[in-house]
């Protein structure tokens, strides 16, 4: 056991980090004159919150999920239509895109949650396939064809704007830093205490009554609403939506991947994921898509392999002031 | 809608789902013996598949004659790519679980890209050879030879791997699956044992593969529907089991035709989901998972 | 692998490093001096995924056209006299290809980057309907004219975008097509079509297909013996077919893309089922690699176009643009998607041509300007002419027959070069 005043002054500095980090990332913009490089930000910053929405579940909580395209999915279309058919804008559409992808997280945690492993990954993965093939089919969100959310008017109530990457470089900081600080708090808070328990010993945190499911669904339920929020921003950043890319198995694992590579169940793995992940992916498919020869393929599918192998413990283990000590804290119940 | 149909649409549903339950095979064997799911089997059939093609271009062989030298390379391949990666993955201390999935979905990332390389983008597609366009018809029931064969083939095939369970290797194989460490007492190298594994494995996609080619256009991403229904299939008849994948195989086959008959084509696999998370309720490891 | 991919490798590798580096804003004034060596036009096409194929006969149709423009092959058509376009002192086009990985979002952010950190005069793309969505989008906000190629989503040109082009016909005037020639070829048979059984993959161009043709059936008095929607990509159409044959349709109407149509038609051969006519969507069916893929089981297959390769009295300089597409692609011939990109990148060239500037104003007013007859280009349209919308007000549809290995137009009458084959 760690000392717990040890732990309470290394939150503190968690907290002043996240602090100063953000002011470093709300004065970066001002400092780009390049359209595309804000556009690399604002990707960027998006998948550090969506990943770390992830994170709370599959990294906290141990539940590796390849279904969260489906509350990405969910957060887009829900507030895409409520602005698209209800003038209602985003900026209130989100709440509820949000409360239903955490809704929807709970009704596919609840028989999901039984099953353990690989069991748990395919049953979240085919729940996502299920989603995608229905809005697929389904007339009144426009079927395959998706829905496109015109420009019609600047408006930061609507989150429309005619240059979308300089704004939404803050709107996407603003989700990434919400979906930080919620990290934070859940790893605190008592709920954070048991996932860990659960996640290094199940069968000891369950003789100790720790009641196992309610804590889960509580990640589910969280996780979904962190990723909704960010598929709702998504669709209103690019304008469009539609099953593929707002449901895909792709996607689903895209969100999932820079916590991988950063570090499951870490604060700063999601960031520092998205950070190195987001722009090589992007670069390498502008300066070698454009030959078509799938070099660029390659080239990302190799640096995935690497970095799993080589980076396990993710890339914020290159920070960690004492490797073995960390490693020690959580495994420390 | 009459009897004649349904039975058409039943028996061309099996025959179906018996290629998707050898494609399940060889991922189920590699789960048993390692729990490691392998997120880049669609693309090793998609490379079995390509093997096919260029094999029968440039040498002028038969698909069928092909599926030993296809099996054999396909082995060497697996092999390949335990020793190169995922003895690695299995080695490496933290994450395990993550780290495996991650990296061999990197794989299928790379596999894809260099086939794109290689072979190109433009579908291909064998059209030719013993069995090409040949069709056996049983009264008012049509149905396709190439079908025919890659479903007698896919028993054969889980004939043989259920024969090789029985072998002293299979043995080995179970006491490792068993206790991984344990076995390094009684002289068994369990590296070793992993890679025949792999091996195996990627040889049975390989079968798969030869079958699927005489049928089915081939492309860099032709693995991927494949490889969905796989990891499905692998799941309703439990993780680890052989038997479990040729039922689960056959049902999902079936219920993907039964769906598209009945109900909607473009829904069918809705069908095949729905049983699944039927089945998952009720047997959370599936038909018959043990592990 | 051909030249053409190698040479854009190399030339589009480093102008990216450099490129993103640069920063650039993006307003920028797109005025730069008229005697500029080269102009630069940002193309936008799914260059890996499922739809590759498409885009990398899109890379070659484009070059070949750029070569065209820029070389010395005297084409007897519309800015094929070569030597670069003359309005703008001789430079030469150069084409910048972006991977969209046919995803809307990566459309988007790389059509971005090609307008302002390539300061690409304009876009051609993009094939999907999704990817044209964000990229006329971006385009307009950037006011930089997007040549739609080969998008053939009505919809597109109802956004009330000011700086969307496309030369094409859409899909309402390709199904207007095909039931016109339903029409006309009953009348002189005297055996009217009863029913058609329509089959479509259910993504965008499939669904939107299937809901033009059900209200053209209706409209025609035509009786909708079977409408079927399946998944892209789906591993067997076994029961589609079955469906398909108990619908017994006079016509069937596919619209799928080219692996489907591979194992739908060799689903039908290996079933035994020969349906009475297939007239098709285009897309999958006219793509060259479908006919290698099913051989002879293509022949009698007809198919809506928008290009006759055999209309070569009319217009003559299909054969020579044939023959350097062939050598320069695999020896393909080319088709209703390769010929339309050779004409956007057509309609740009001459409207930068007359622009004598690249200044996206001129540019775009040139665009708005252009008219150009039939016989100037390889297309069996009647020219060139853009509305208000952007849309091309003269270009009219054919109708193709596959027949003895070889596409041949049947239809419409003052065009066809051939007459129709079967009994339906």
């Amino acid at each position: 056991m760690v000392p717990v005043n040890t732990v309470l002054r290394r939150r503190r500095q968690e907290l002043i980090l996240g602090g100063a980090l953000l002011v470093v990332l709300a004065v970066l913009p001002l400092a780009i004159s390049s359209d595309y490089l804000r556009g690399l930000i604002v990707l960027t910053l998006l998948y550090a919150g969506l990943s770390q929405g992830w994170n709370i579940l599959g990294g906290y909580c141990g539940q590796i999920s390849l279904g969260h395209g489906l509350y990405f999915g969910i957060g887009a279309y829900v507030s895409t239509v409520l602005y698209v058919d209800y003038a209602i804008p985003p900026t209130l559409g989100l709440f509820a895109g949000a409360a239903l992808a955490g809704l929807a997280a709970l009704l596919v945690g609840w028989p999901c949650f039984r099953l353990s492993g690989h069991y748990y990954a395919i049953a979240t993965l085919v729940m996502g396939l299920i989603a995608l093939l229905l809005v697929n089919n389904w007339d009144f969100v426009n079927a395959a064809r998706g829905i496109t959310i015109p420009f019609r008017h600047q408006s930061w109530v609507a989150l429309e704007f005619r240059f979308p990457n300089f704004p939404f470089q803050y709107v996407m900081l603003a989700y990434a830093a919400l979906a930080w600080i919620i990290a934070w708090i859940v790893e605190g808070s008592r709920w954070g205490f048991v996932w860990r328990a659960v996640k290094d010993d199940a069968v000891a945190a369950r003789s100790l009554g720790v009641r196992i499911f309610p804590s889960k669904m509580a990640a589910a339920a969280i996780s979904g609403a962190v990723v909704g929020v960010g598929g709702a921003l998504y669709a209103q950043y690019v304008g469009f939506i539609d099953p593929d890319s707002g449901l895909g198995l792709s996607l689903s694992v895209l969100i999932a991947l820079p916590a991988v590579v950063g570090g499951v169940g870490t604060l700063w793995g999601p960031l520092l994921g998205a950070a190195v992940l987001i722009p090589v992916q992007q670069l390498s498919g502008a300066w070698l898509g454009g030959a078509g020869n799938g070099v660029d393929l390659m080239f990302y599918g190799a640096l995935i392999v690497a970095l799993a192998l080589l980076r396990p413990q993710g890339l914020v283990s290159l920070f960690a002031r004492r490797p073995a000590k960390a490693a020690e804290e959580a495994h420390a119940g | 809608m009459t009897a004649s149909l349904v039975l058409q649409v039943a028996i061309g549903g099996l025959l179906m789902g018996l290629v998707y339950a050898l494609v399940a095979a060889g991922l189920s064997l590699i789960f048993g013996l390692m729990d490691v799911v392998n997120f880049a089997h669609g693309q090793l059939l998609m490379l079995a598949m390509y093997a096919v093609f260029e094999f029968h271009t440039l040498l002028g062989l038969d698909p069928l004659v092909q599926l030993p030298l296809v099996a054999a390379l396909l082995f060497v391949l697996g092999v390949a790519i335990y020793r190169g990666l995922i003895a690695r993955a299995l080695a490496v201390r933290f994450n395990t679980g993550m780290v495996q999935i991650f990296v061999t979905f990197g794989l299928s990332i790379f596999l894809v890209g260099f086939a794109q390389l290689v072979f190109g983008t433009d579908f291909r597609s064998v059209n030719s050879g013993l069995l090409f366009g040949r069709t056996v018809a049983i009264g008012q029931i049509v149905l396709p030879l190439p079908q025919i064969a890659a479903g007698l083939v896919c028993l054969l095939a889980f004939a043989a791997l259920m024969l090789i369970a029985r072998t002293e290797f299979g043995r080995a194989l179970e006491a490792t699956r068993e206790d991984r460490d344990a076995v390094a007492l009684i002289g068994i190298d369990r590296n070793r044992i992993f890679s025949l594994g792999w091996g195996i494995g990627a040889a049975t996609v390989g079968i798969a593969g030869v079958m699927l080619a005489s049928f089915y256009y081939i492309s860099p991403t032709v693995g991927d529907s494949f490889a969905l229904i796989a990891y499905v299939t692998v799941a309703l008849g439990g993780f680890g089991s052989l038997i479990g994948a040729l039922i689960a195989g056959l049902l999902i086959g079936l219920t993907e035709a039964m769906t598209a008959l009945v109900i909607d084509p473009s829904l069918k696999q809705i069908g095949v989901f729905m049983i699944y998370v039927l089945v998952l309720m009720v047997r959370p490891r599936g038909l018959f998972g043990r592990l | 692998m051909s030249g053409i991919k190698r040479r854009q490798i190399l030339a589009s590798a480093p102008l990216g490093l450099a490129g993103a580096a640069l920063a650039g804003t993006a307003l920028a004034p797109r005025n730069a001096a008229a005697a500029e060596k080269e102009v630069l036009i940002g193309c936008v096409y799914p260059l890996s995924g499922p739809a590759a194929q498409v885009g990398h006969d899109a890379q070659a149709a484009l070059q070949v056209m750029a070569d065209i423009v820029n070389g010395n092959h005297a084409i007897p058509m519309l800015m094929g006299k070569g030597g670069g376009i003359a309005g703008l002192g001789g430079a030469k086009i150069k084409l910048i290809f972006a991977d969209s990985q046919n995803n809307p979002q990566i459309a988007q952010s790389e059509t971005q980057r090609l307008i302002t950190q390539q300061k690409v005069v304009a876009i051609v793309g993009s094939y999907t309907s999704a990817t044209a969505v964000t990229i006329s989008q971006v385009c307009n906000r950037y006011q930089v004219p997007y040549i739609s190629a080969e998008n053939s989503a009505p919809s597109l040109s109802e956004q009330g975008l000011t700086w969307f082009f496309r030369p094409s016909p859409t899909d309402n005037d390709f199904s207007q097509a095909m039931f016109d020639f339903l029409e006309a070829h009953a009348k002189e048979t005297g055996k009217p079509i009863k029913s058609v059984a329509i089959i479509h993959e259910n993504s965008v161009f499939g669904s939107d297909s299937a809901r033009i043709q059900t209200g053209l059936a209706k409209k025609a008095g035509i009786k909708v013996a079977a409408d079927i929607s399946y998944q892209a990509s789906t591993p067997s159409l076994q029961v589609e077919v079955e469906r398909l044959r108990a619908a017994n349709a006079d016509v069937v109407l596919p619209s799928s893309y080219t692996s489907d149509a591979i194992l739908m038609v060799r689903t039908m051969h290996d079933l035994g089922y020969k349906p009475k006519a297939i007239l098709a969507q285009d897309a999958g069916f006219i793509d060259p690699t479908f006919l290698k893929a099913v051989g002879p089981l293509a022949e009698g297959v007809m198919s809506r176009s928008s290009f006759s390769i055999d209309a070569v009295k009319s217009r003559p300089a299909i054969p020579a643009v044939n023959a350097m597409y062939k050598a320069a692609n695999g020896n393909k011939d080319l088709n209703d998607l390769t010929s339309r990109e050779v004409t956007a990148l057509q309609v740009l060239a001459d409207a930068l041509n007359r622009a004598k500037s690249t200044n996206n104003m001129a540019l775009r007013t040139a665009l708005r300007e252009t008219d150009i007859p039939g016989d100037q280009t390889i297309m069996p349209w009647k020219g060139i002419k853009f509305d208000k919308t952007g849309q091309n007000i003269e270009g009219n549809p054919v109708i193709m027959q596959y027949q003895k290995g070889e596409w041949h137009t049947i239809f419409p009458v003052d065009v066809a070069t051939a007459t129709v084959e079967g009994s339906f």
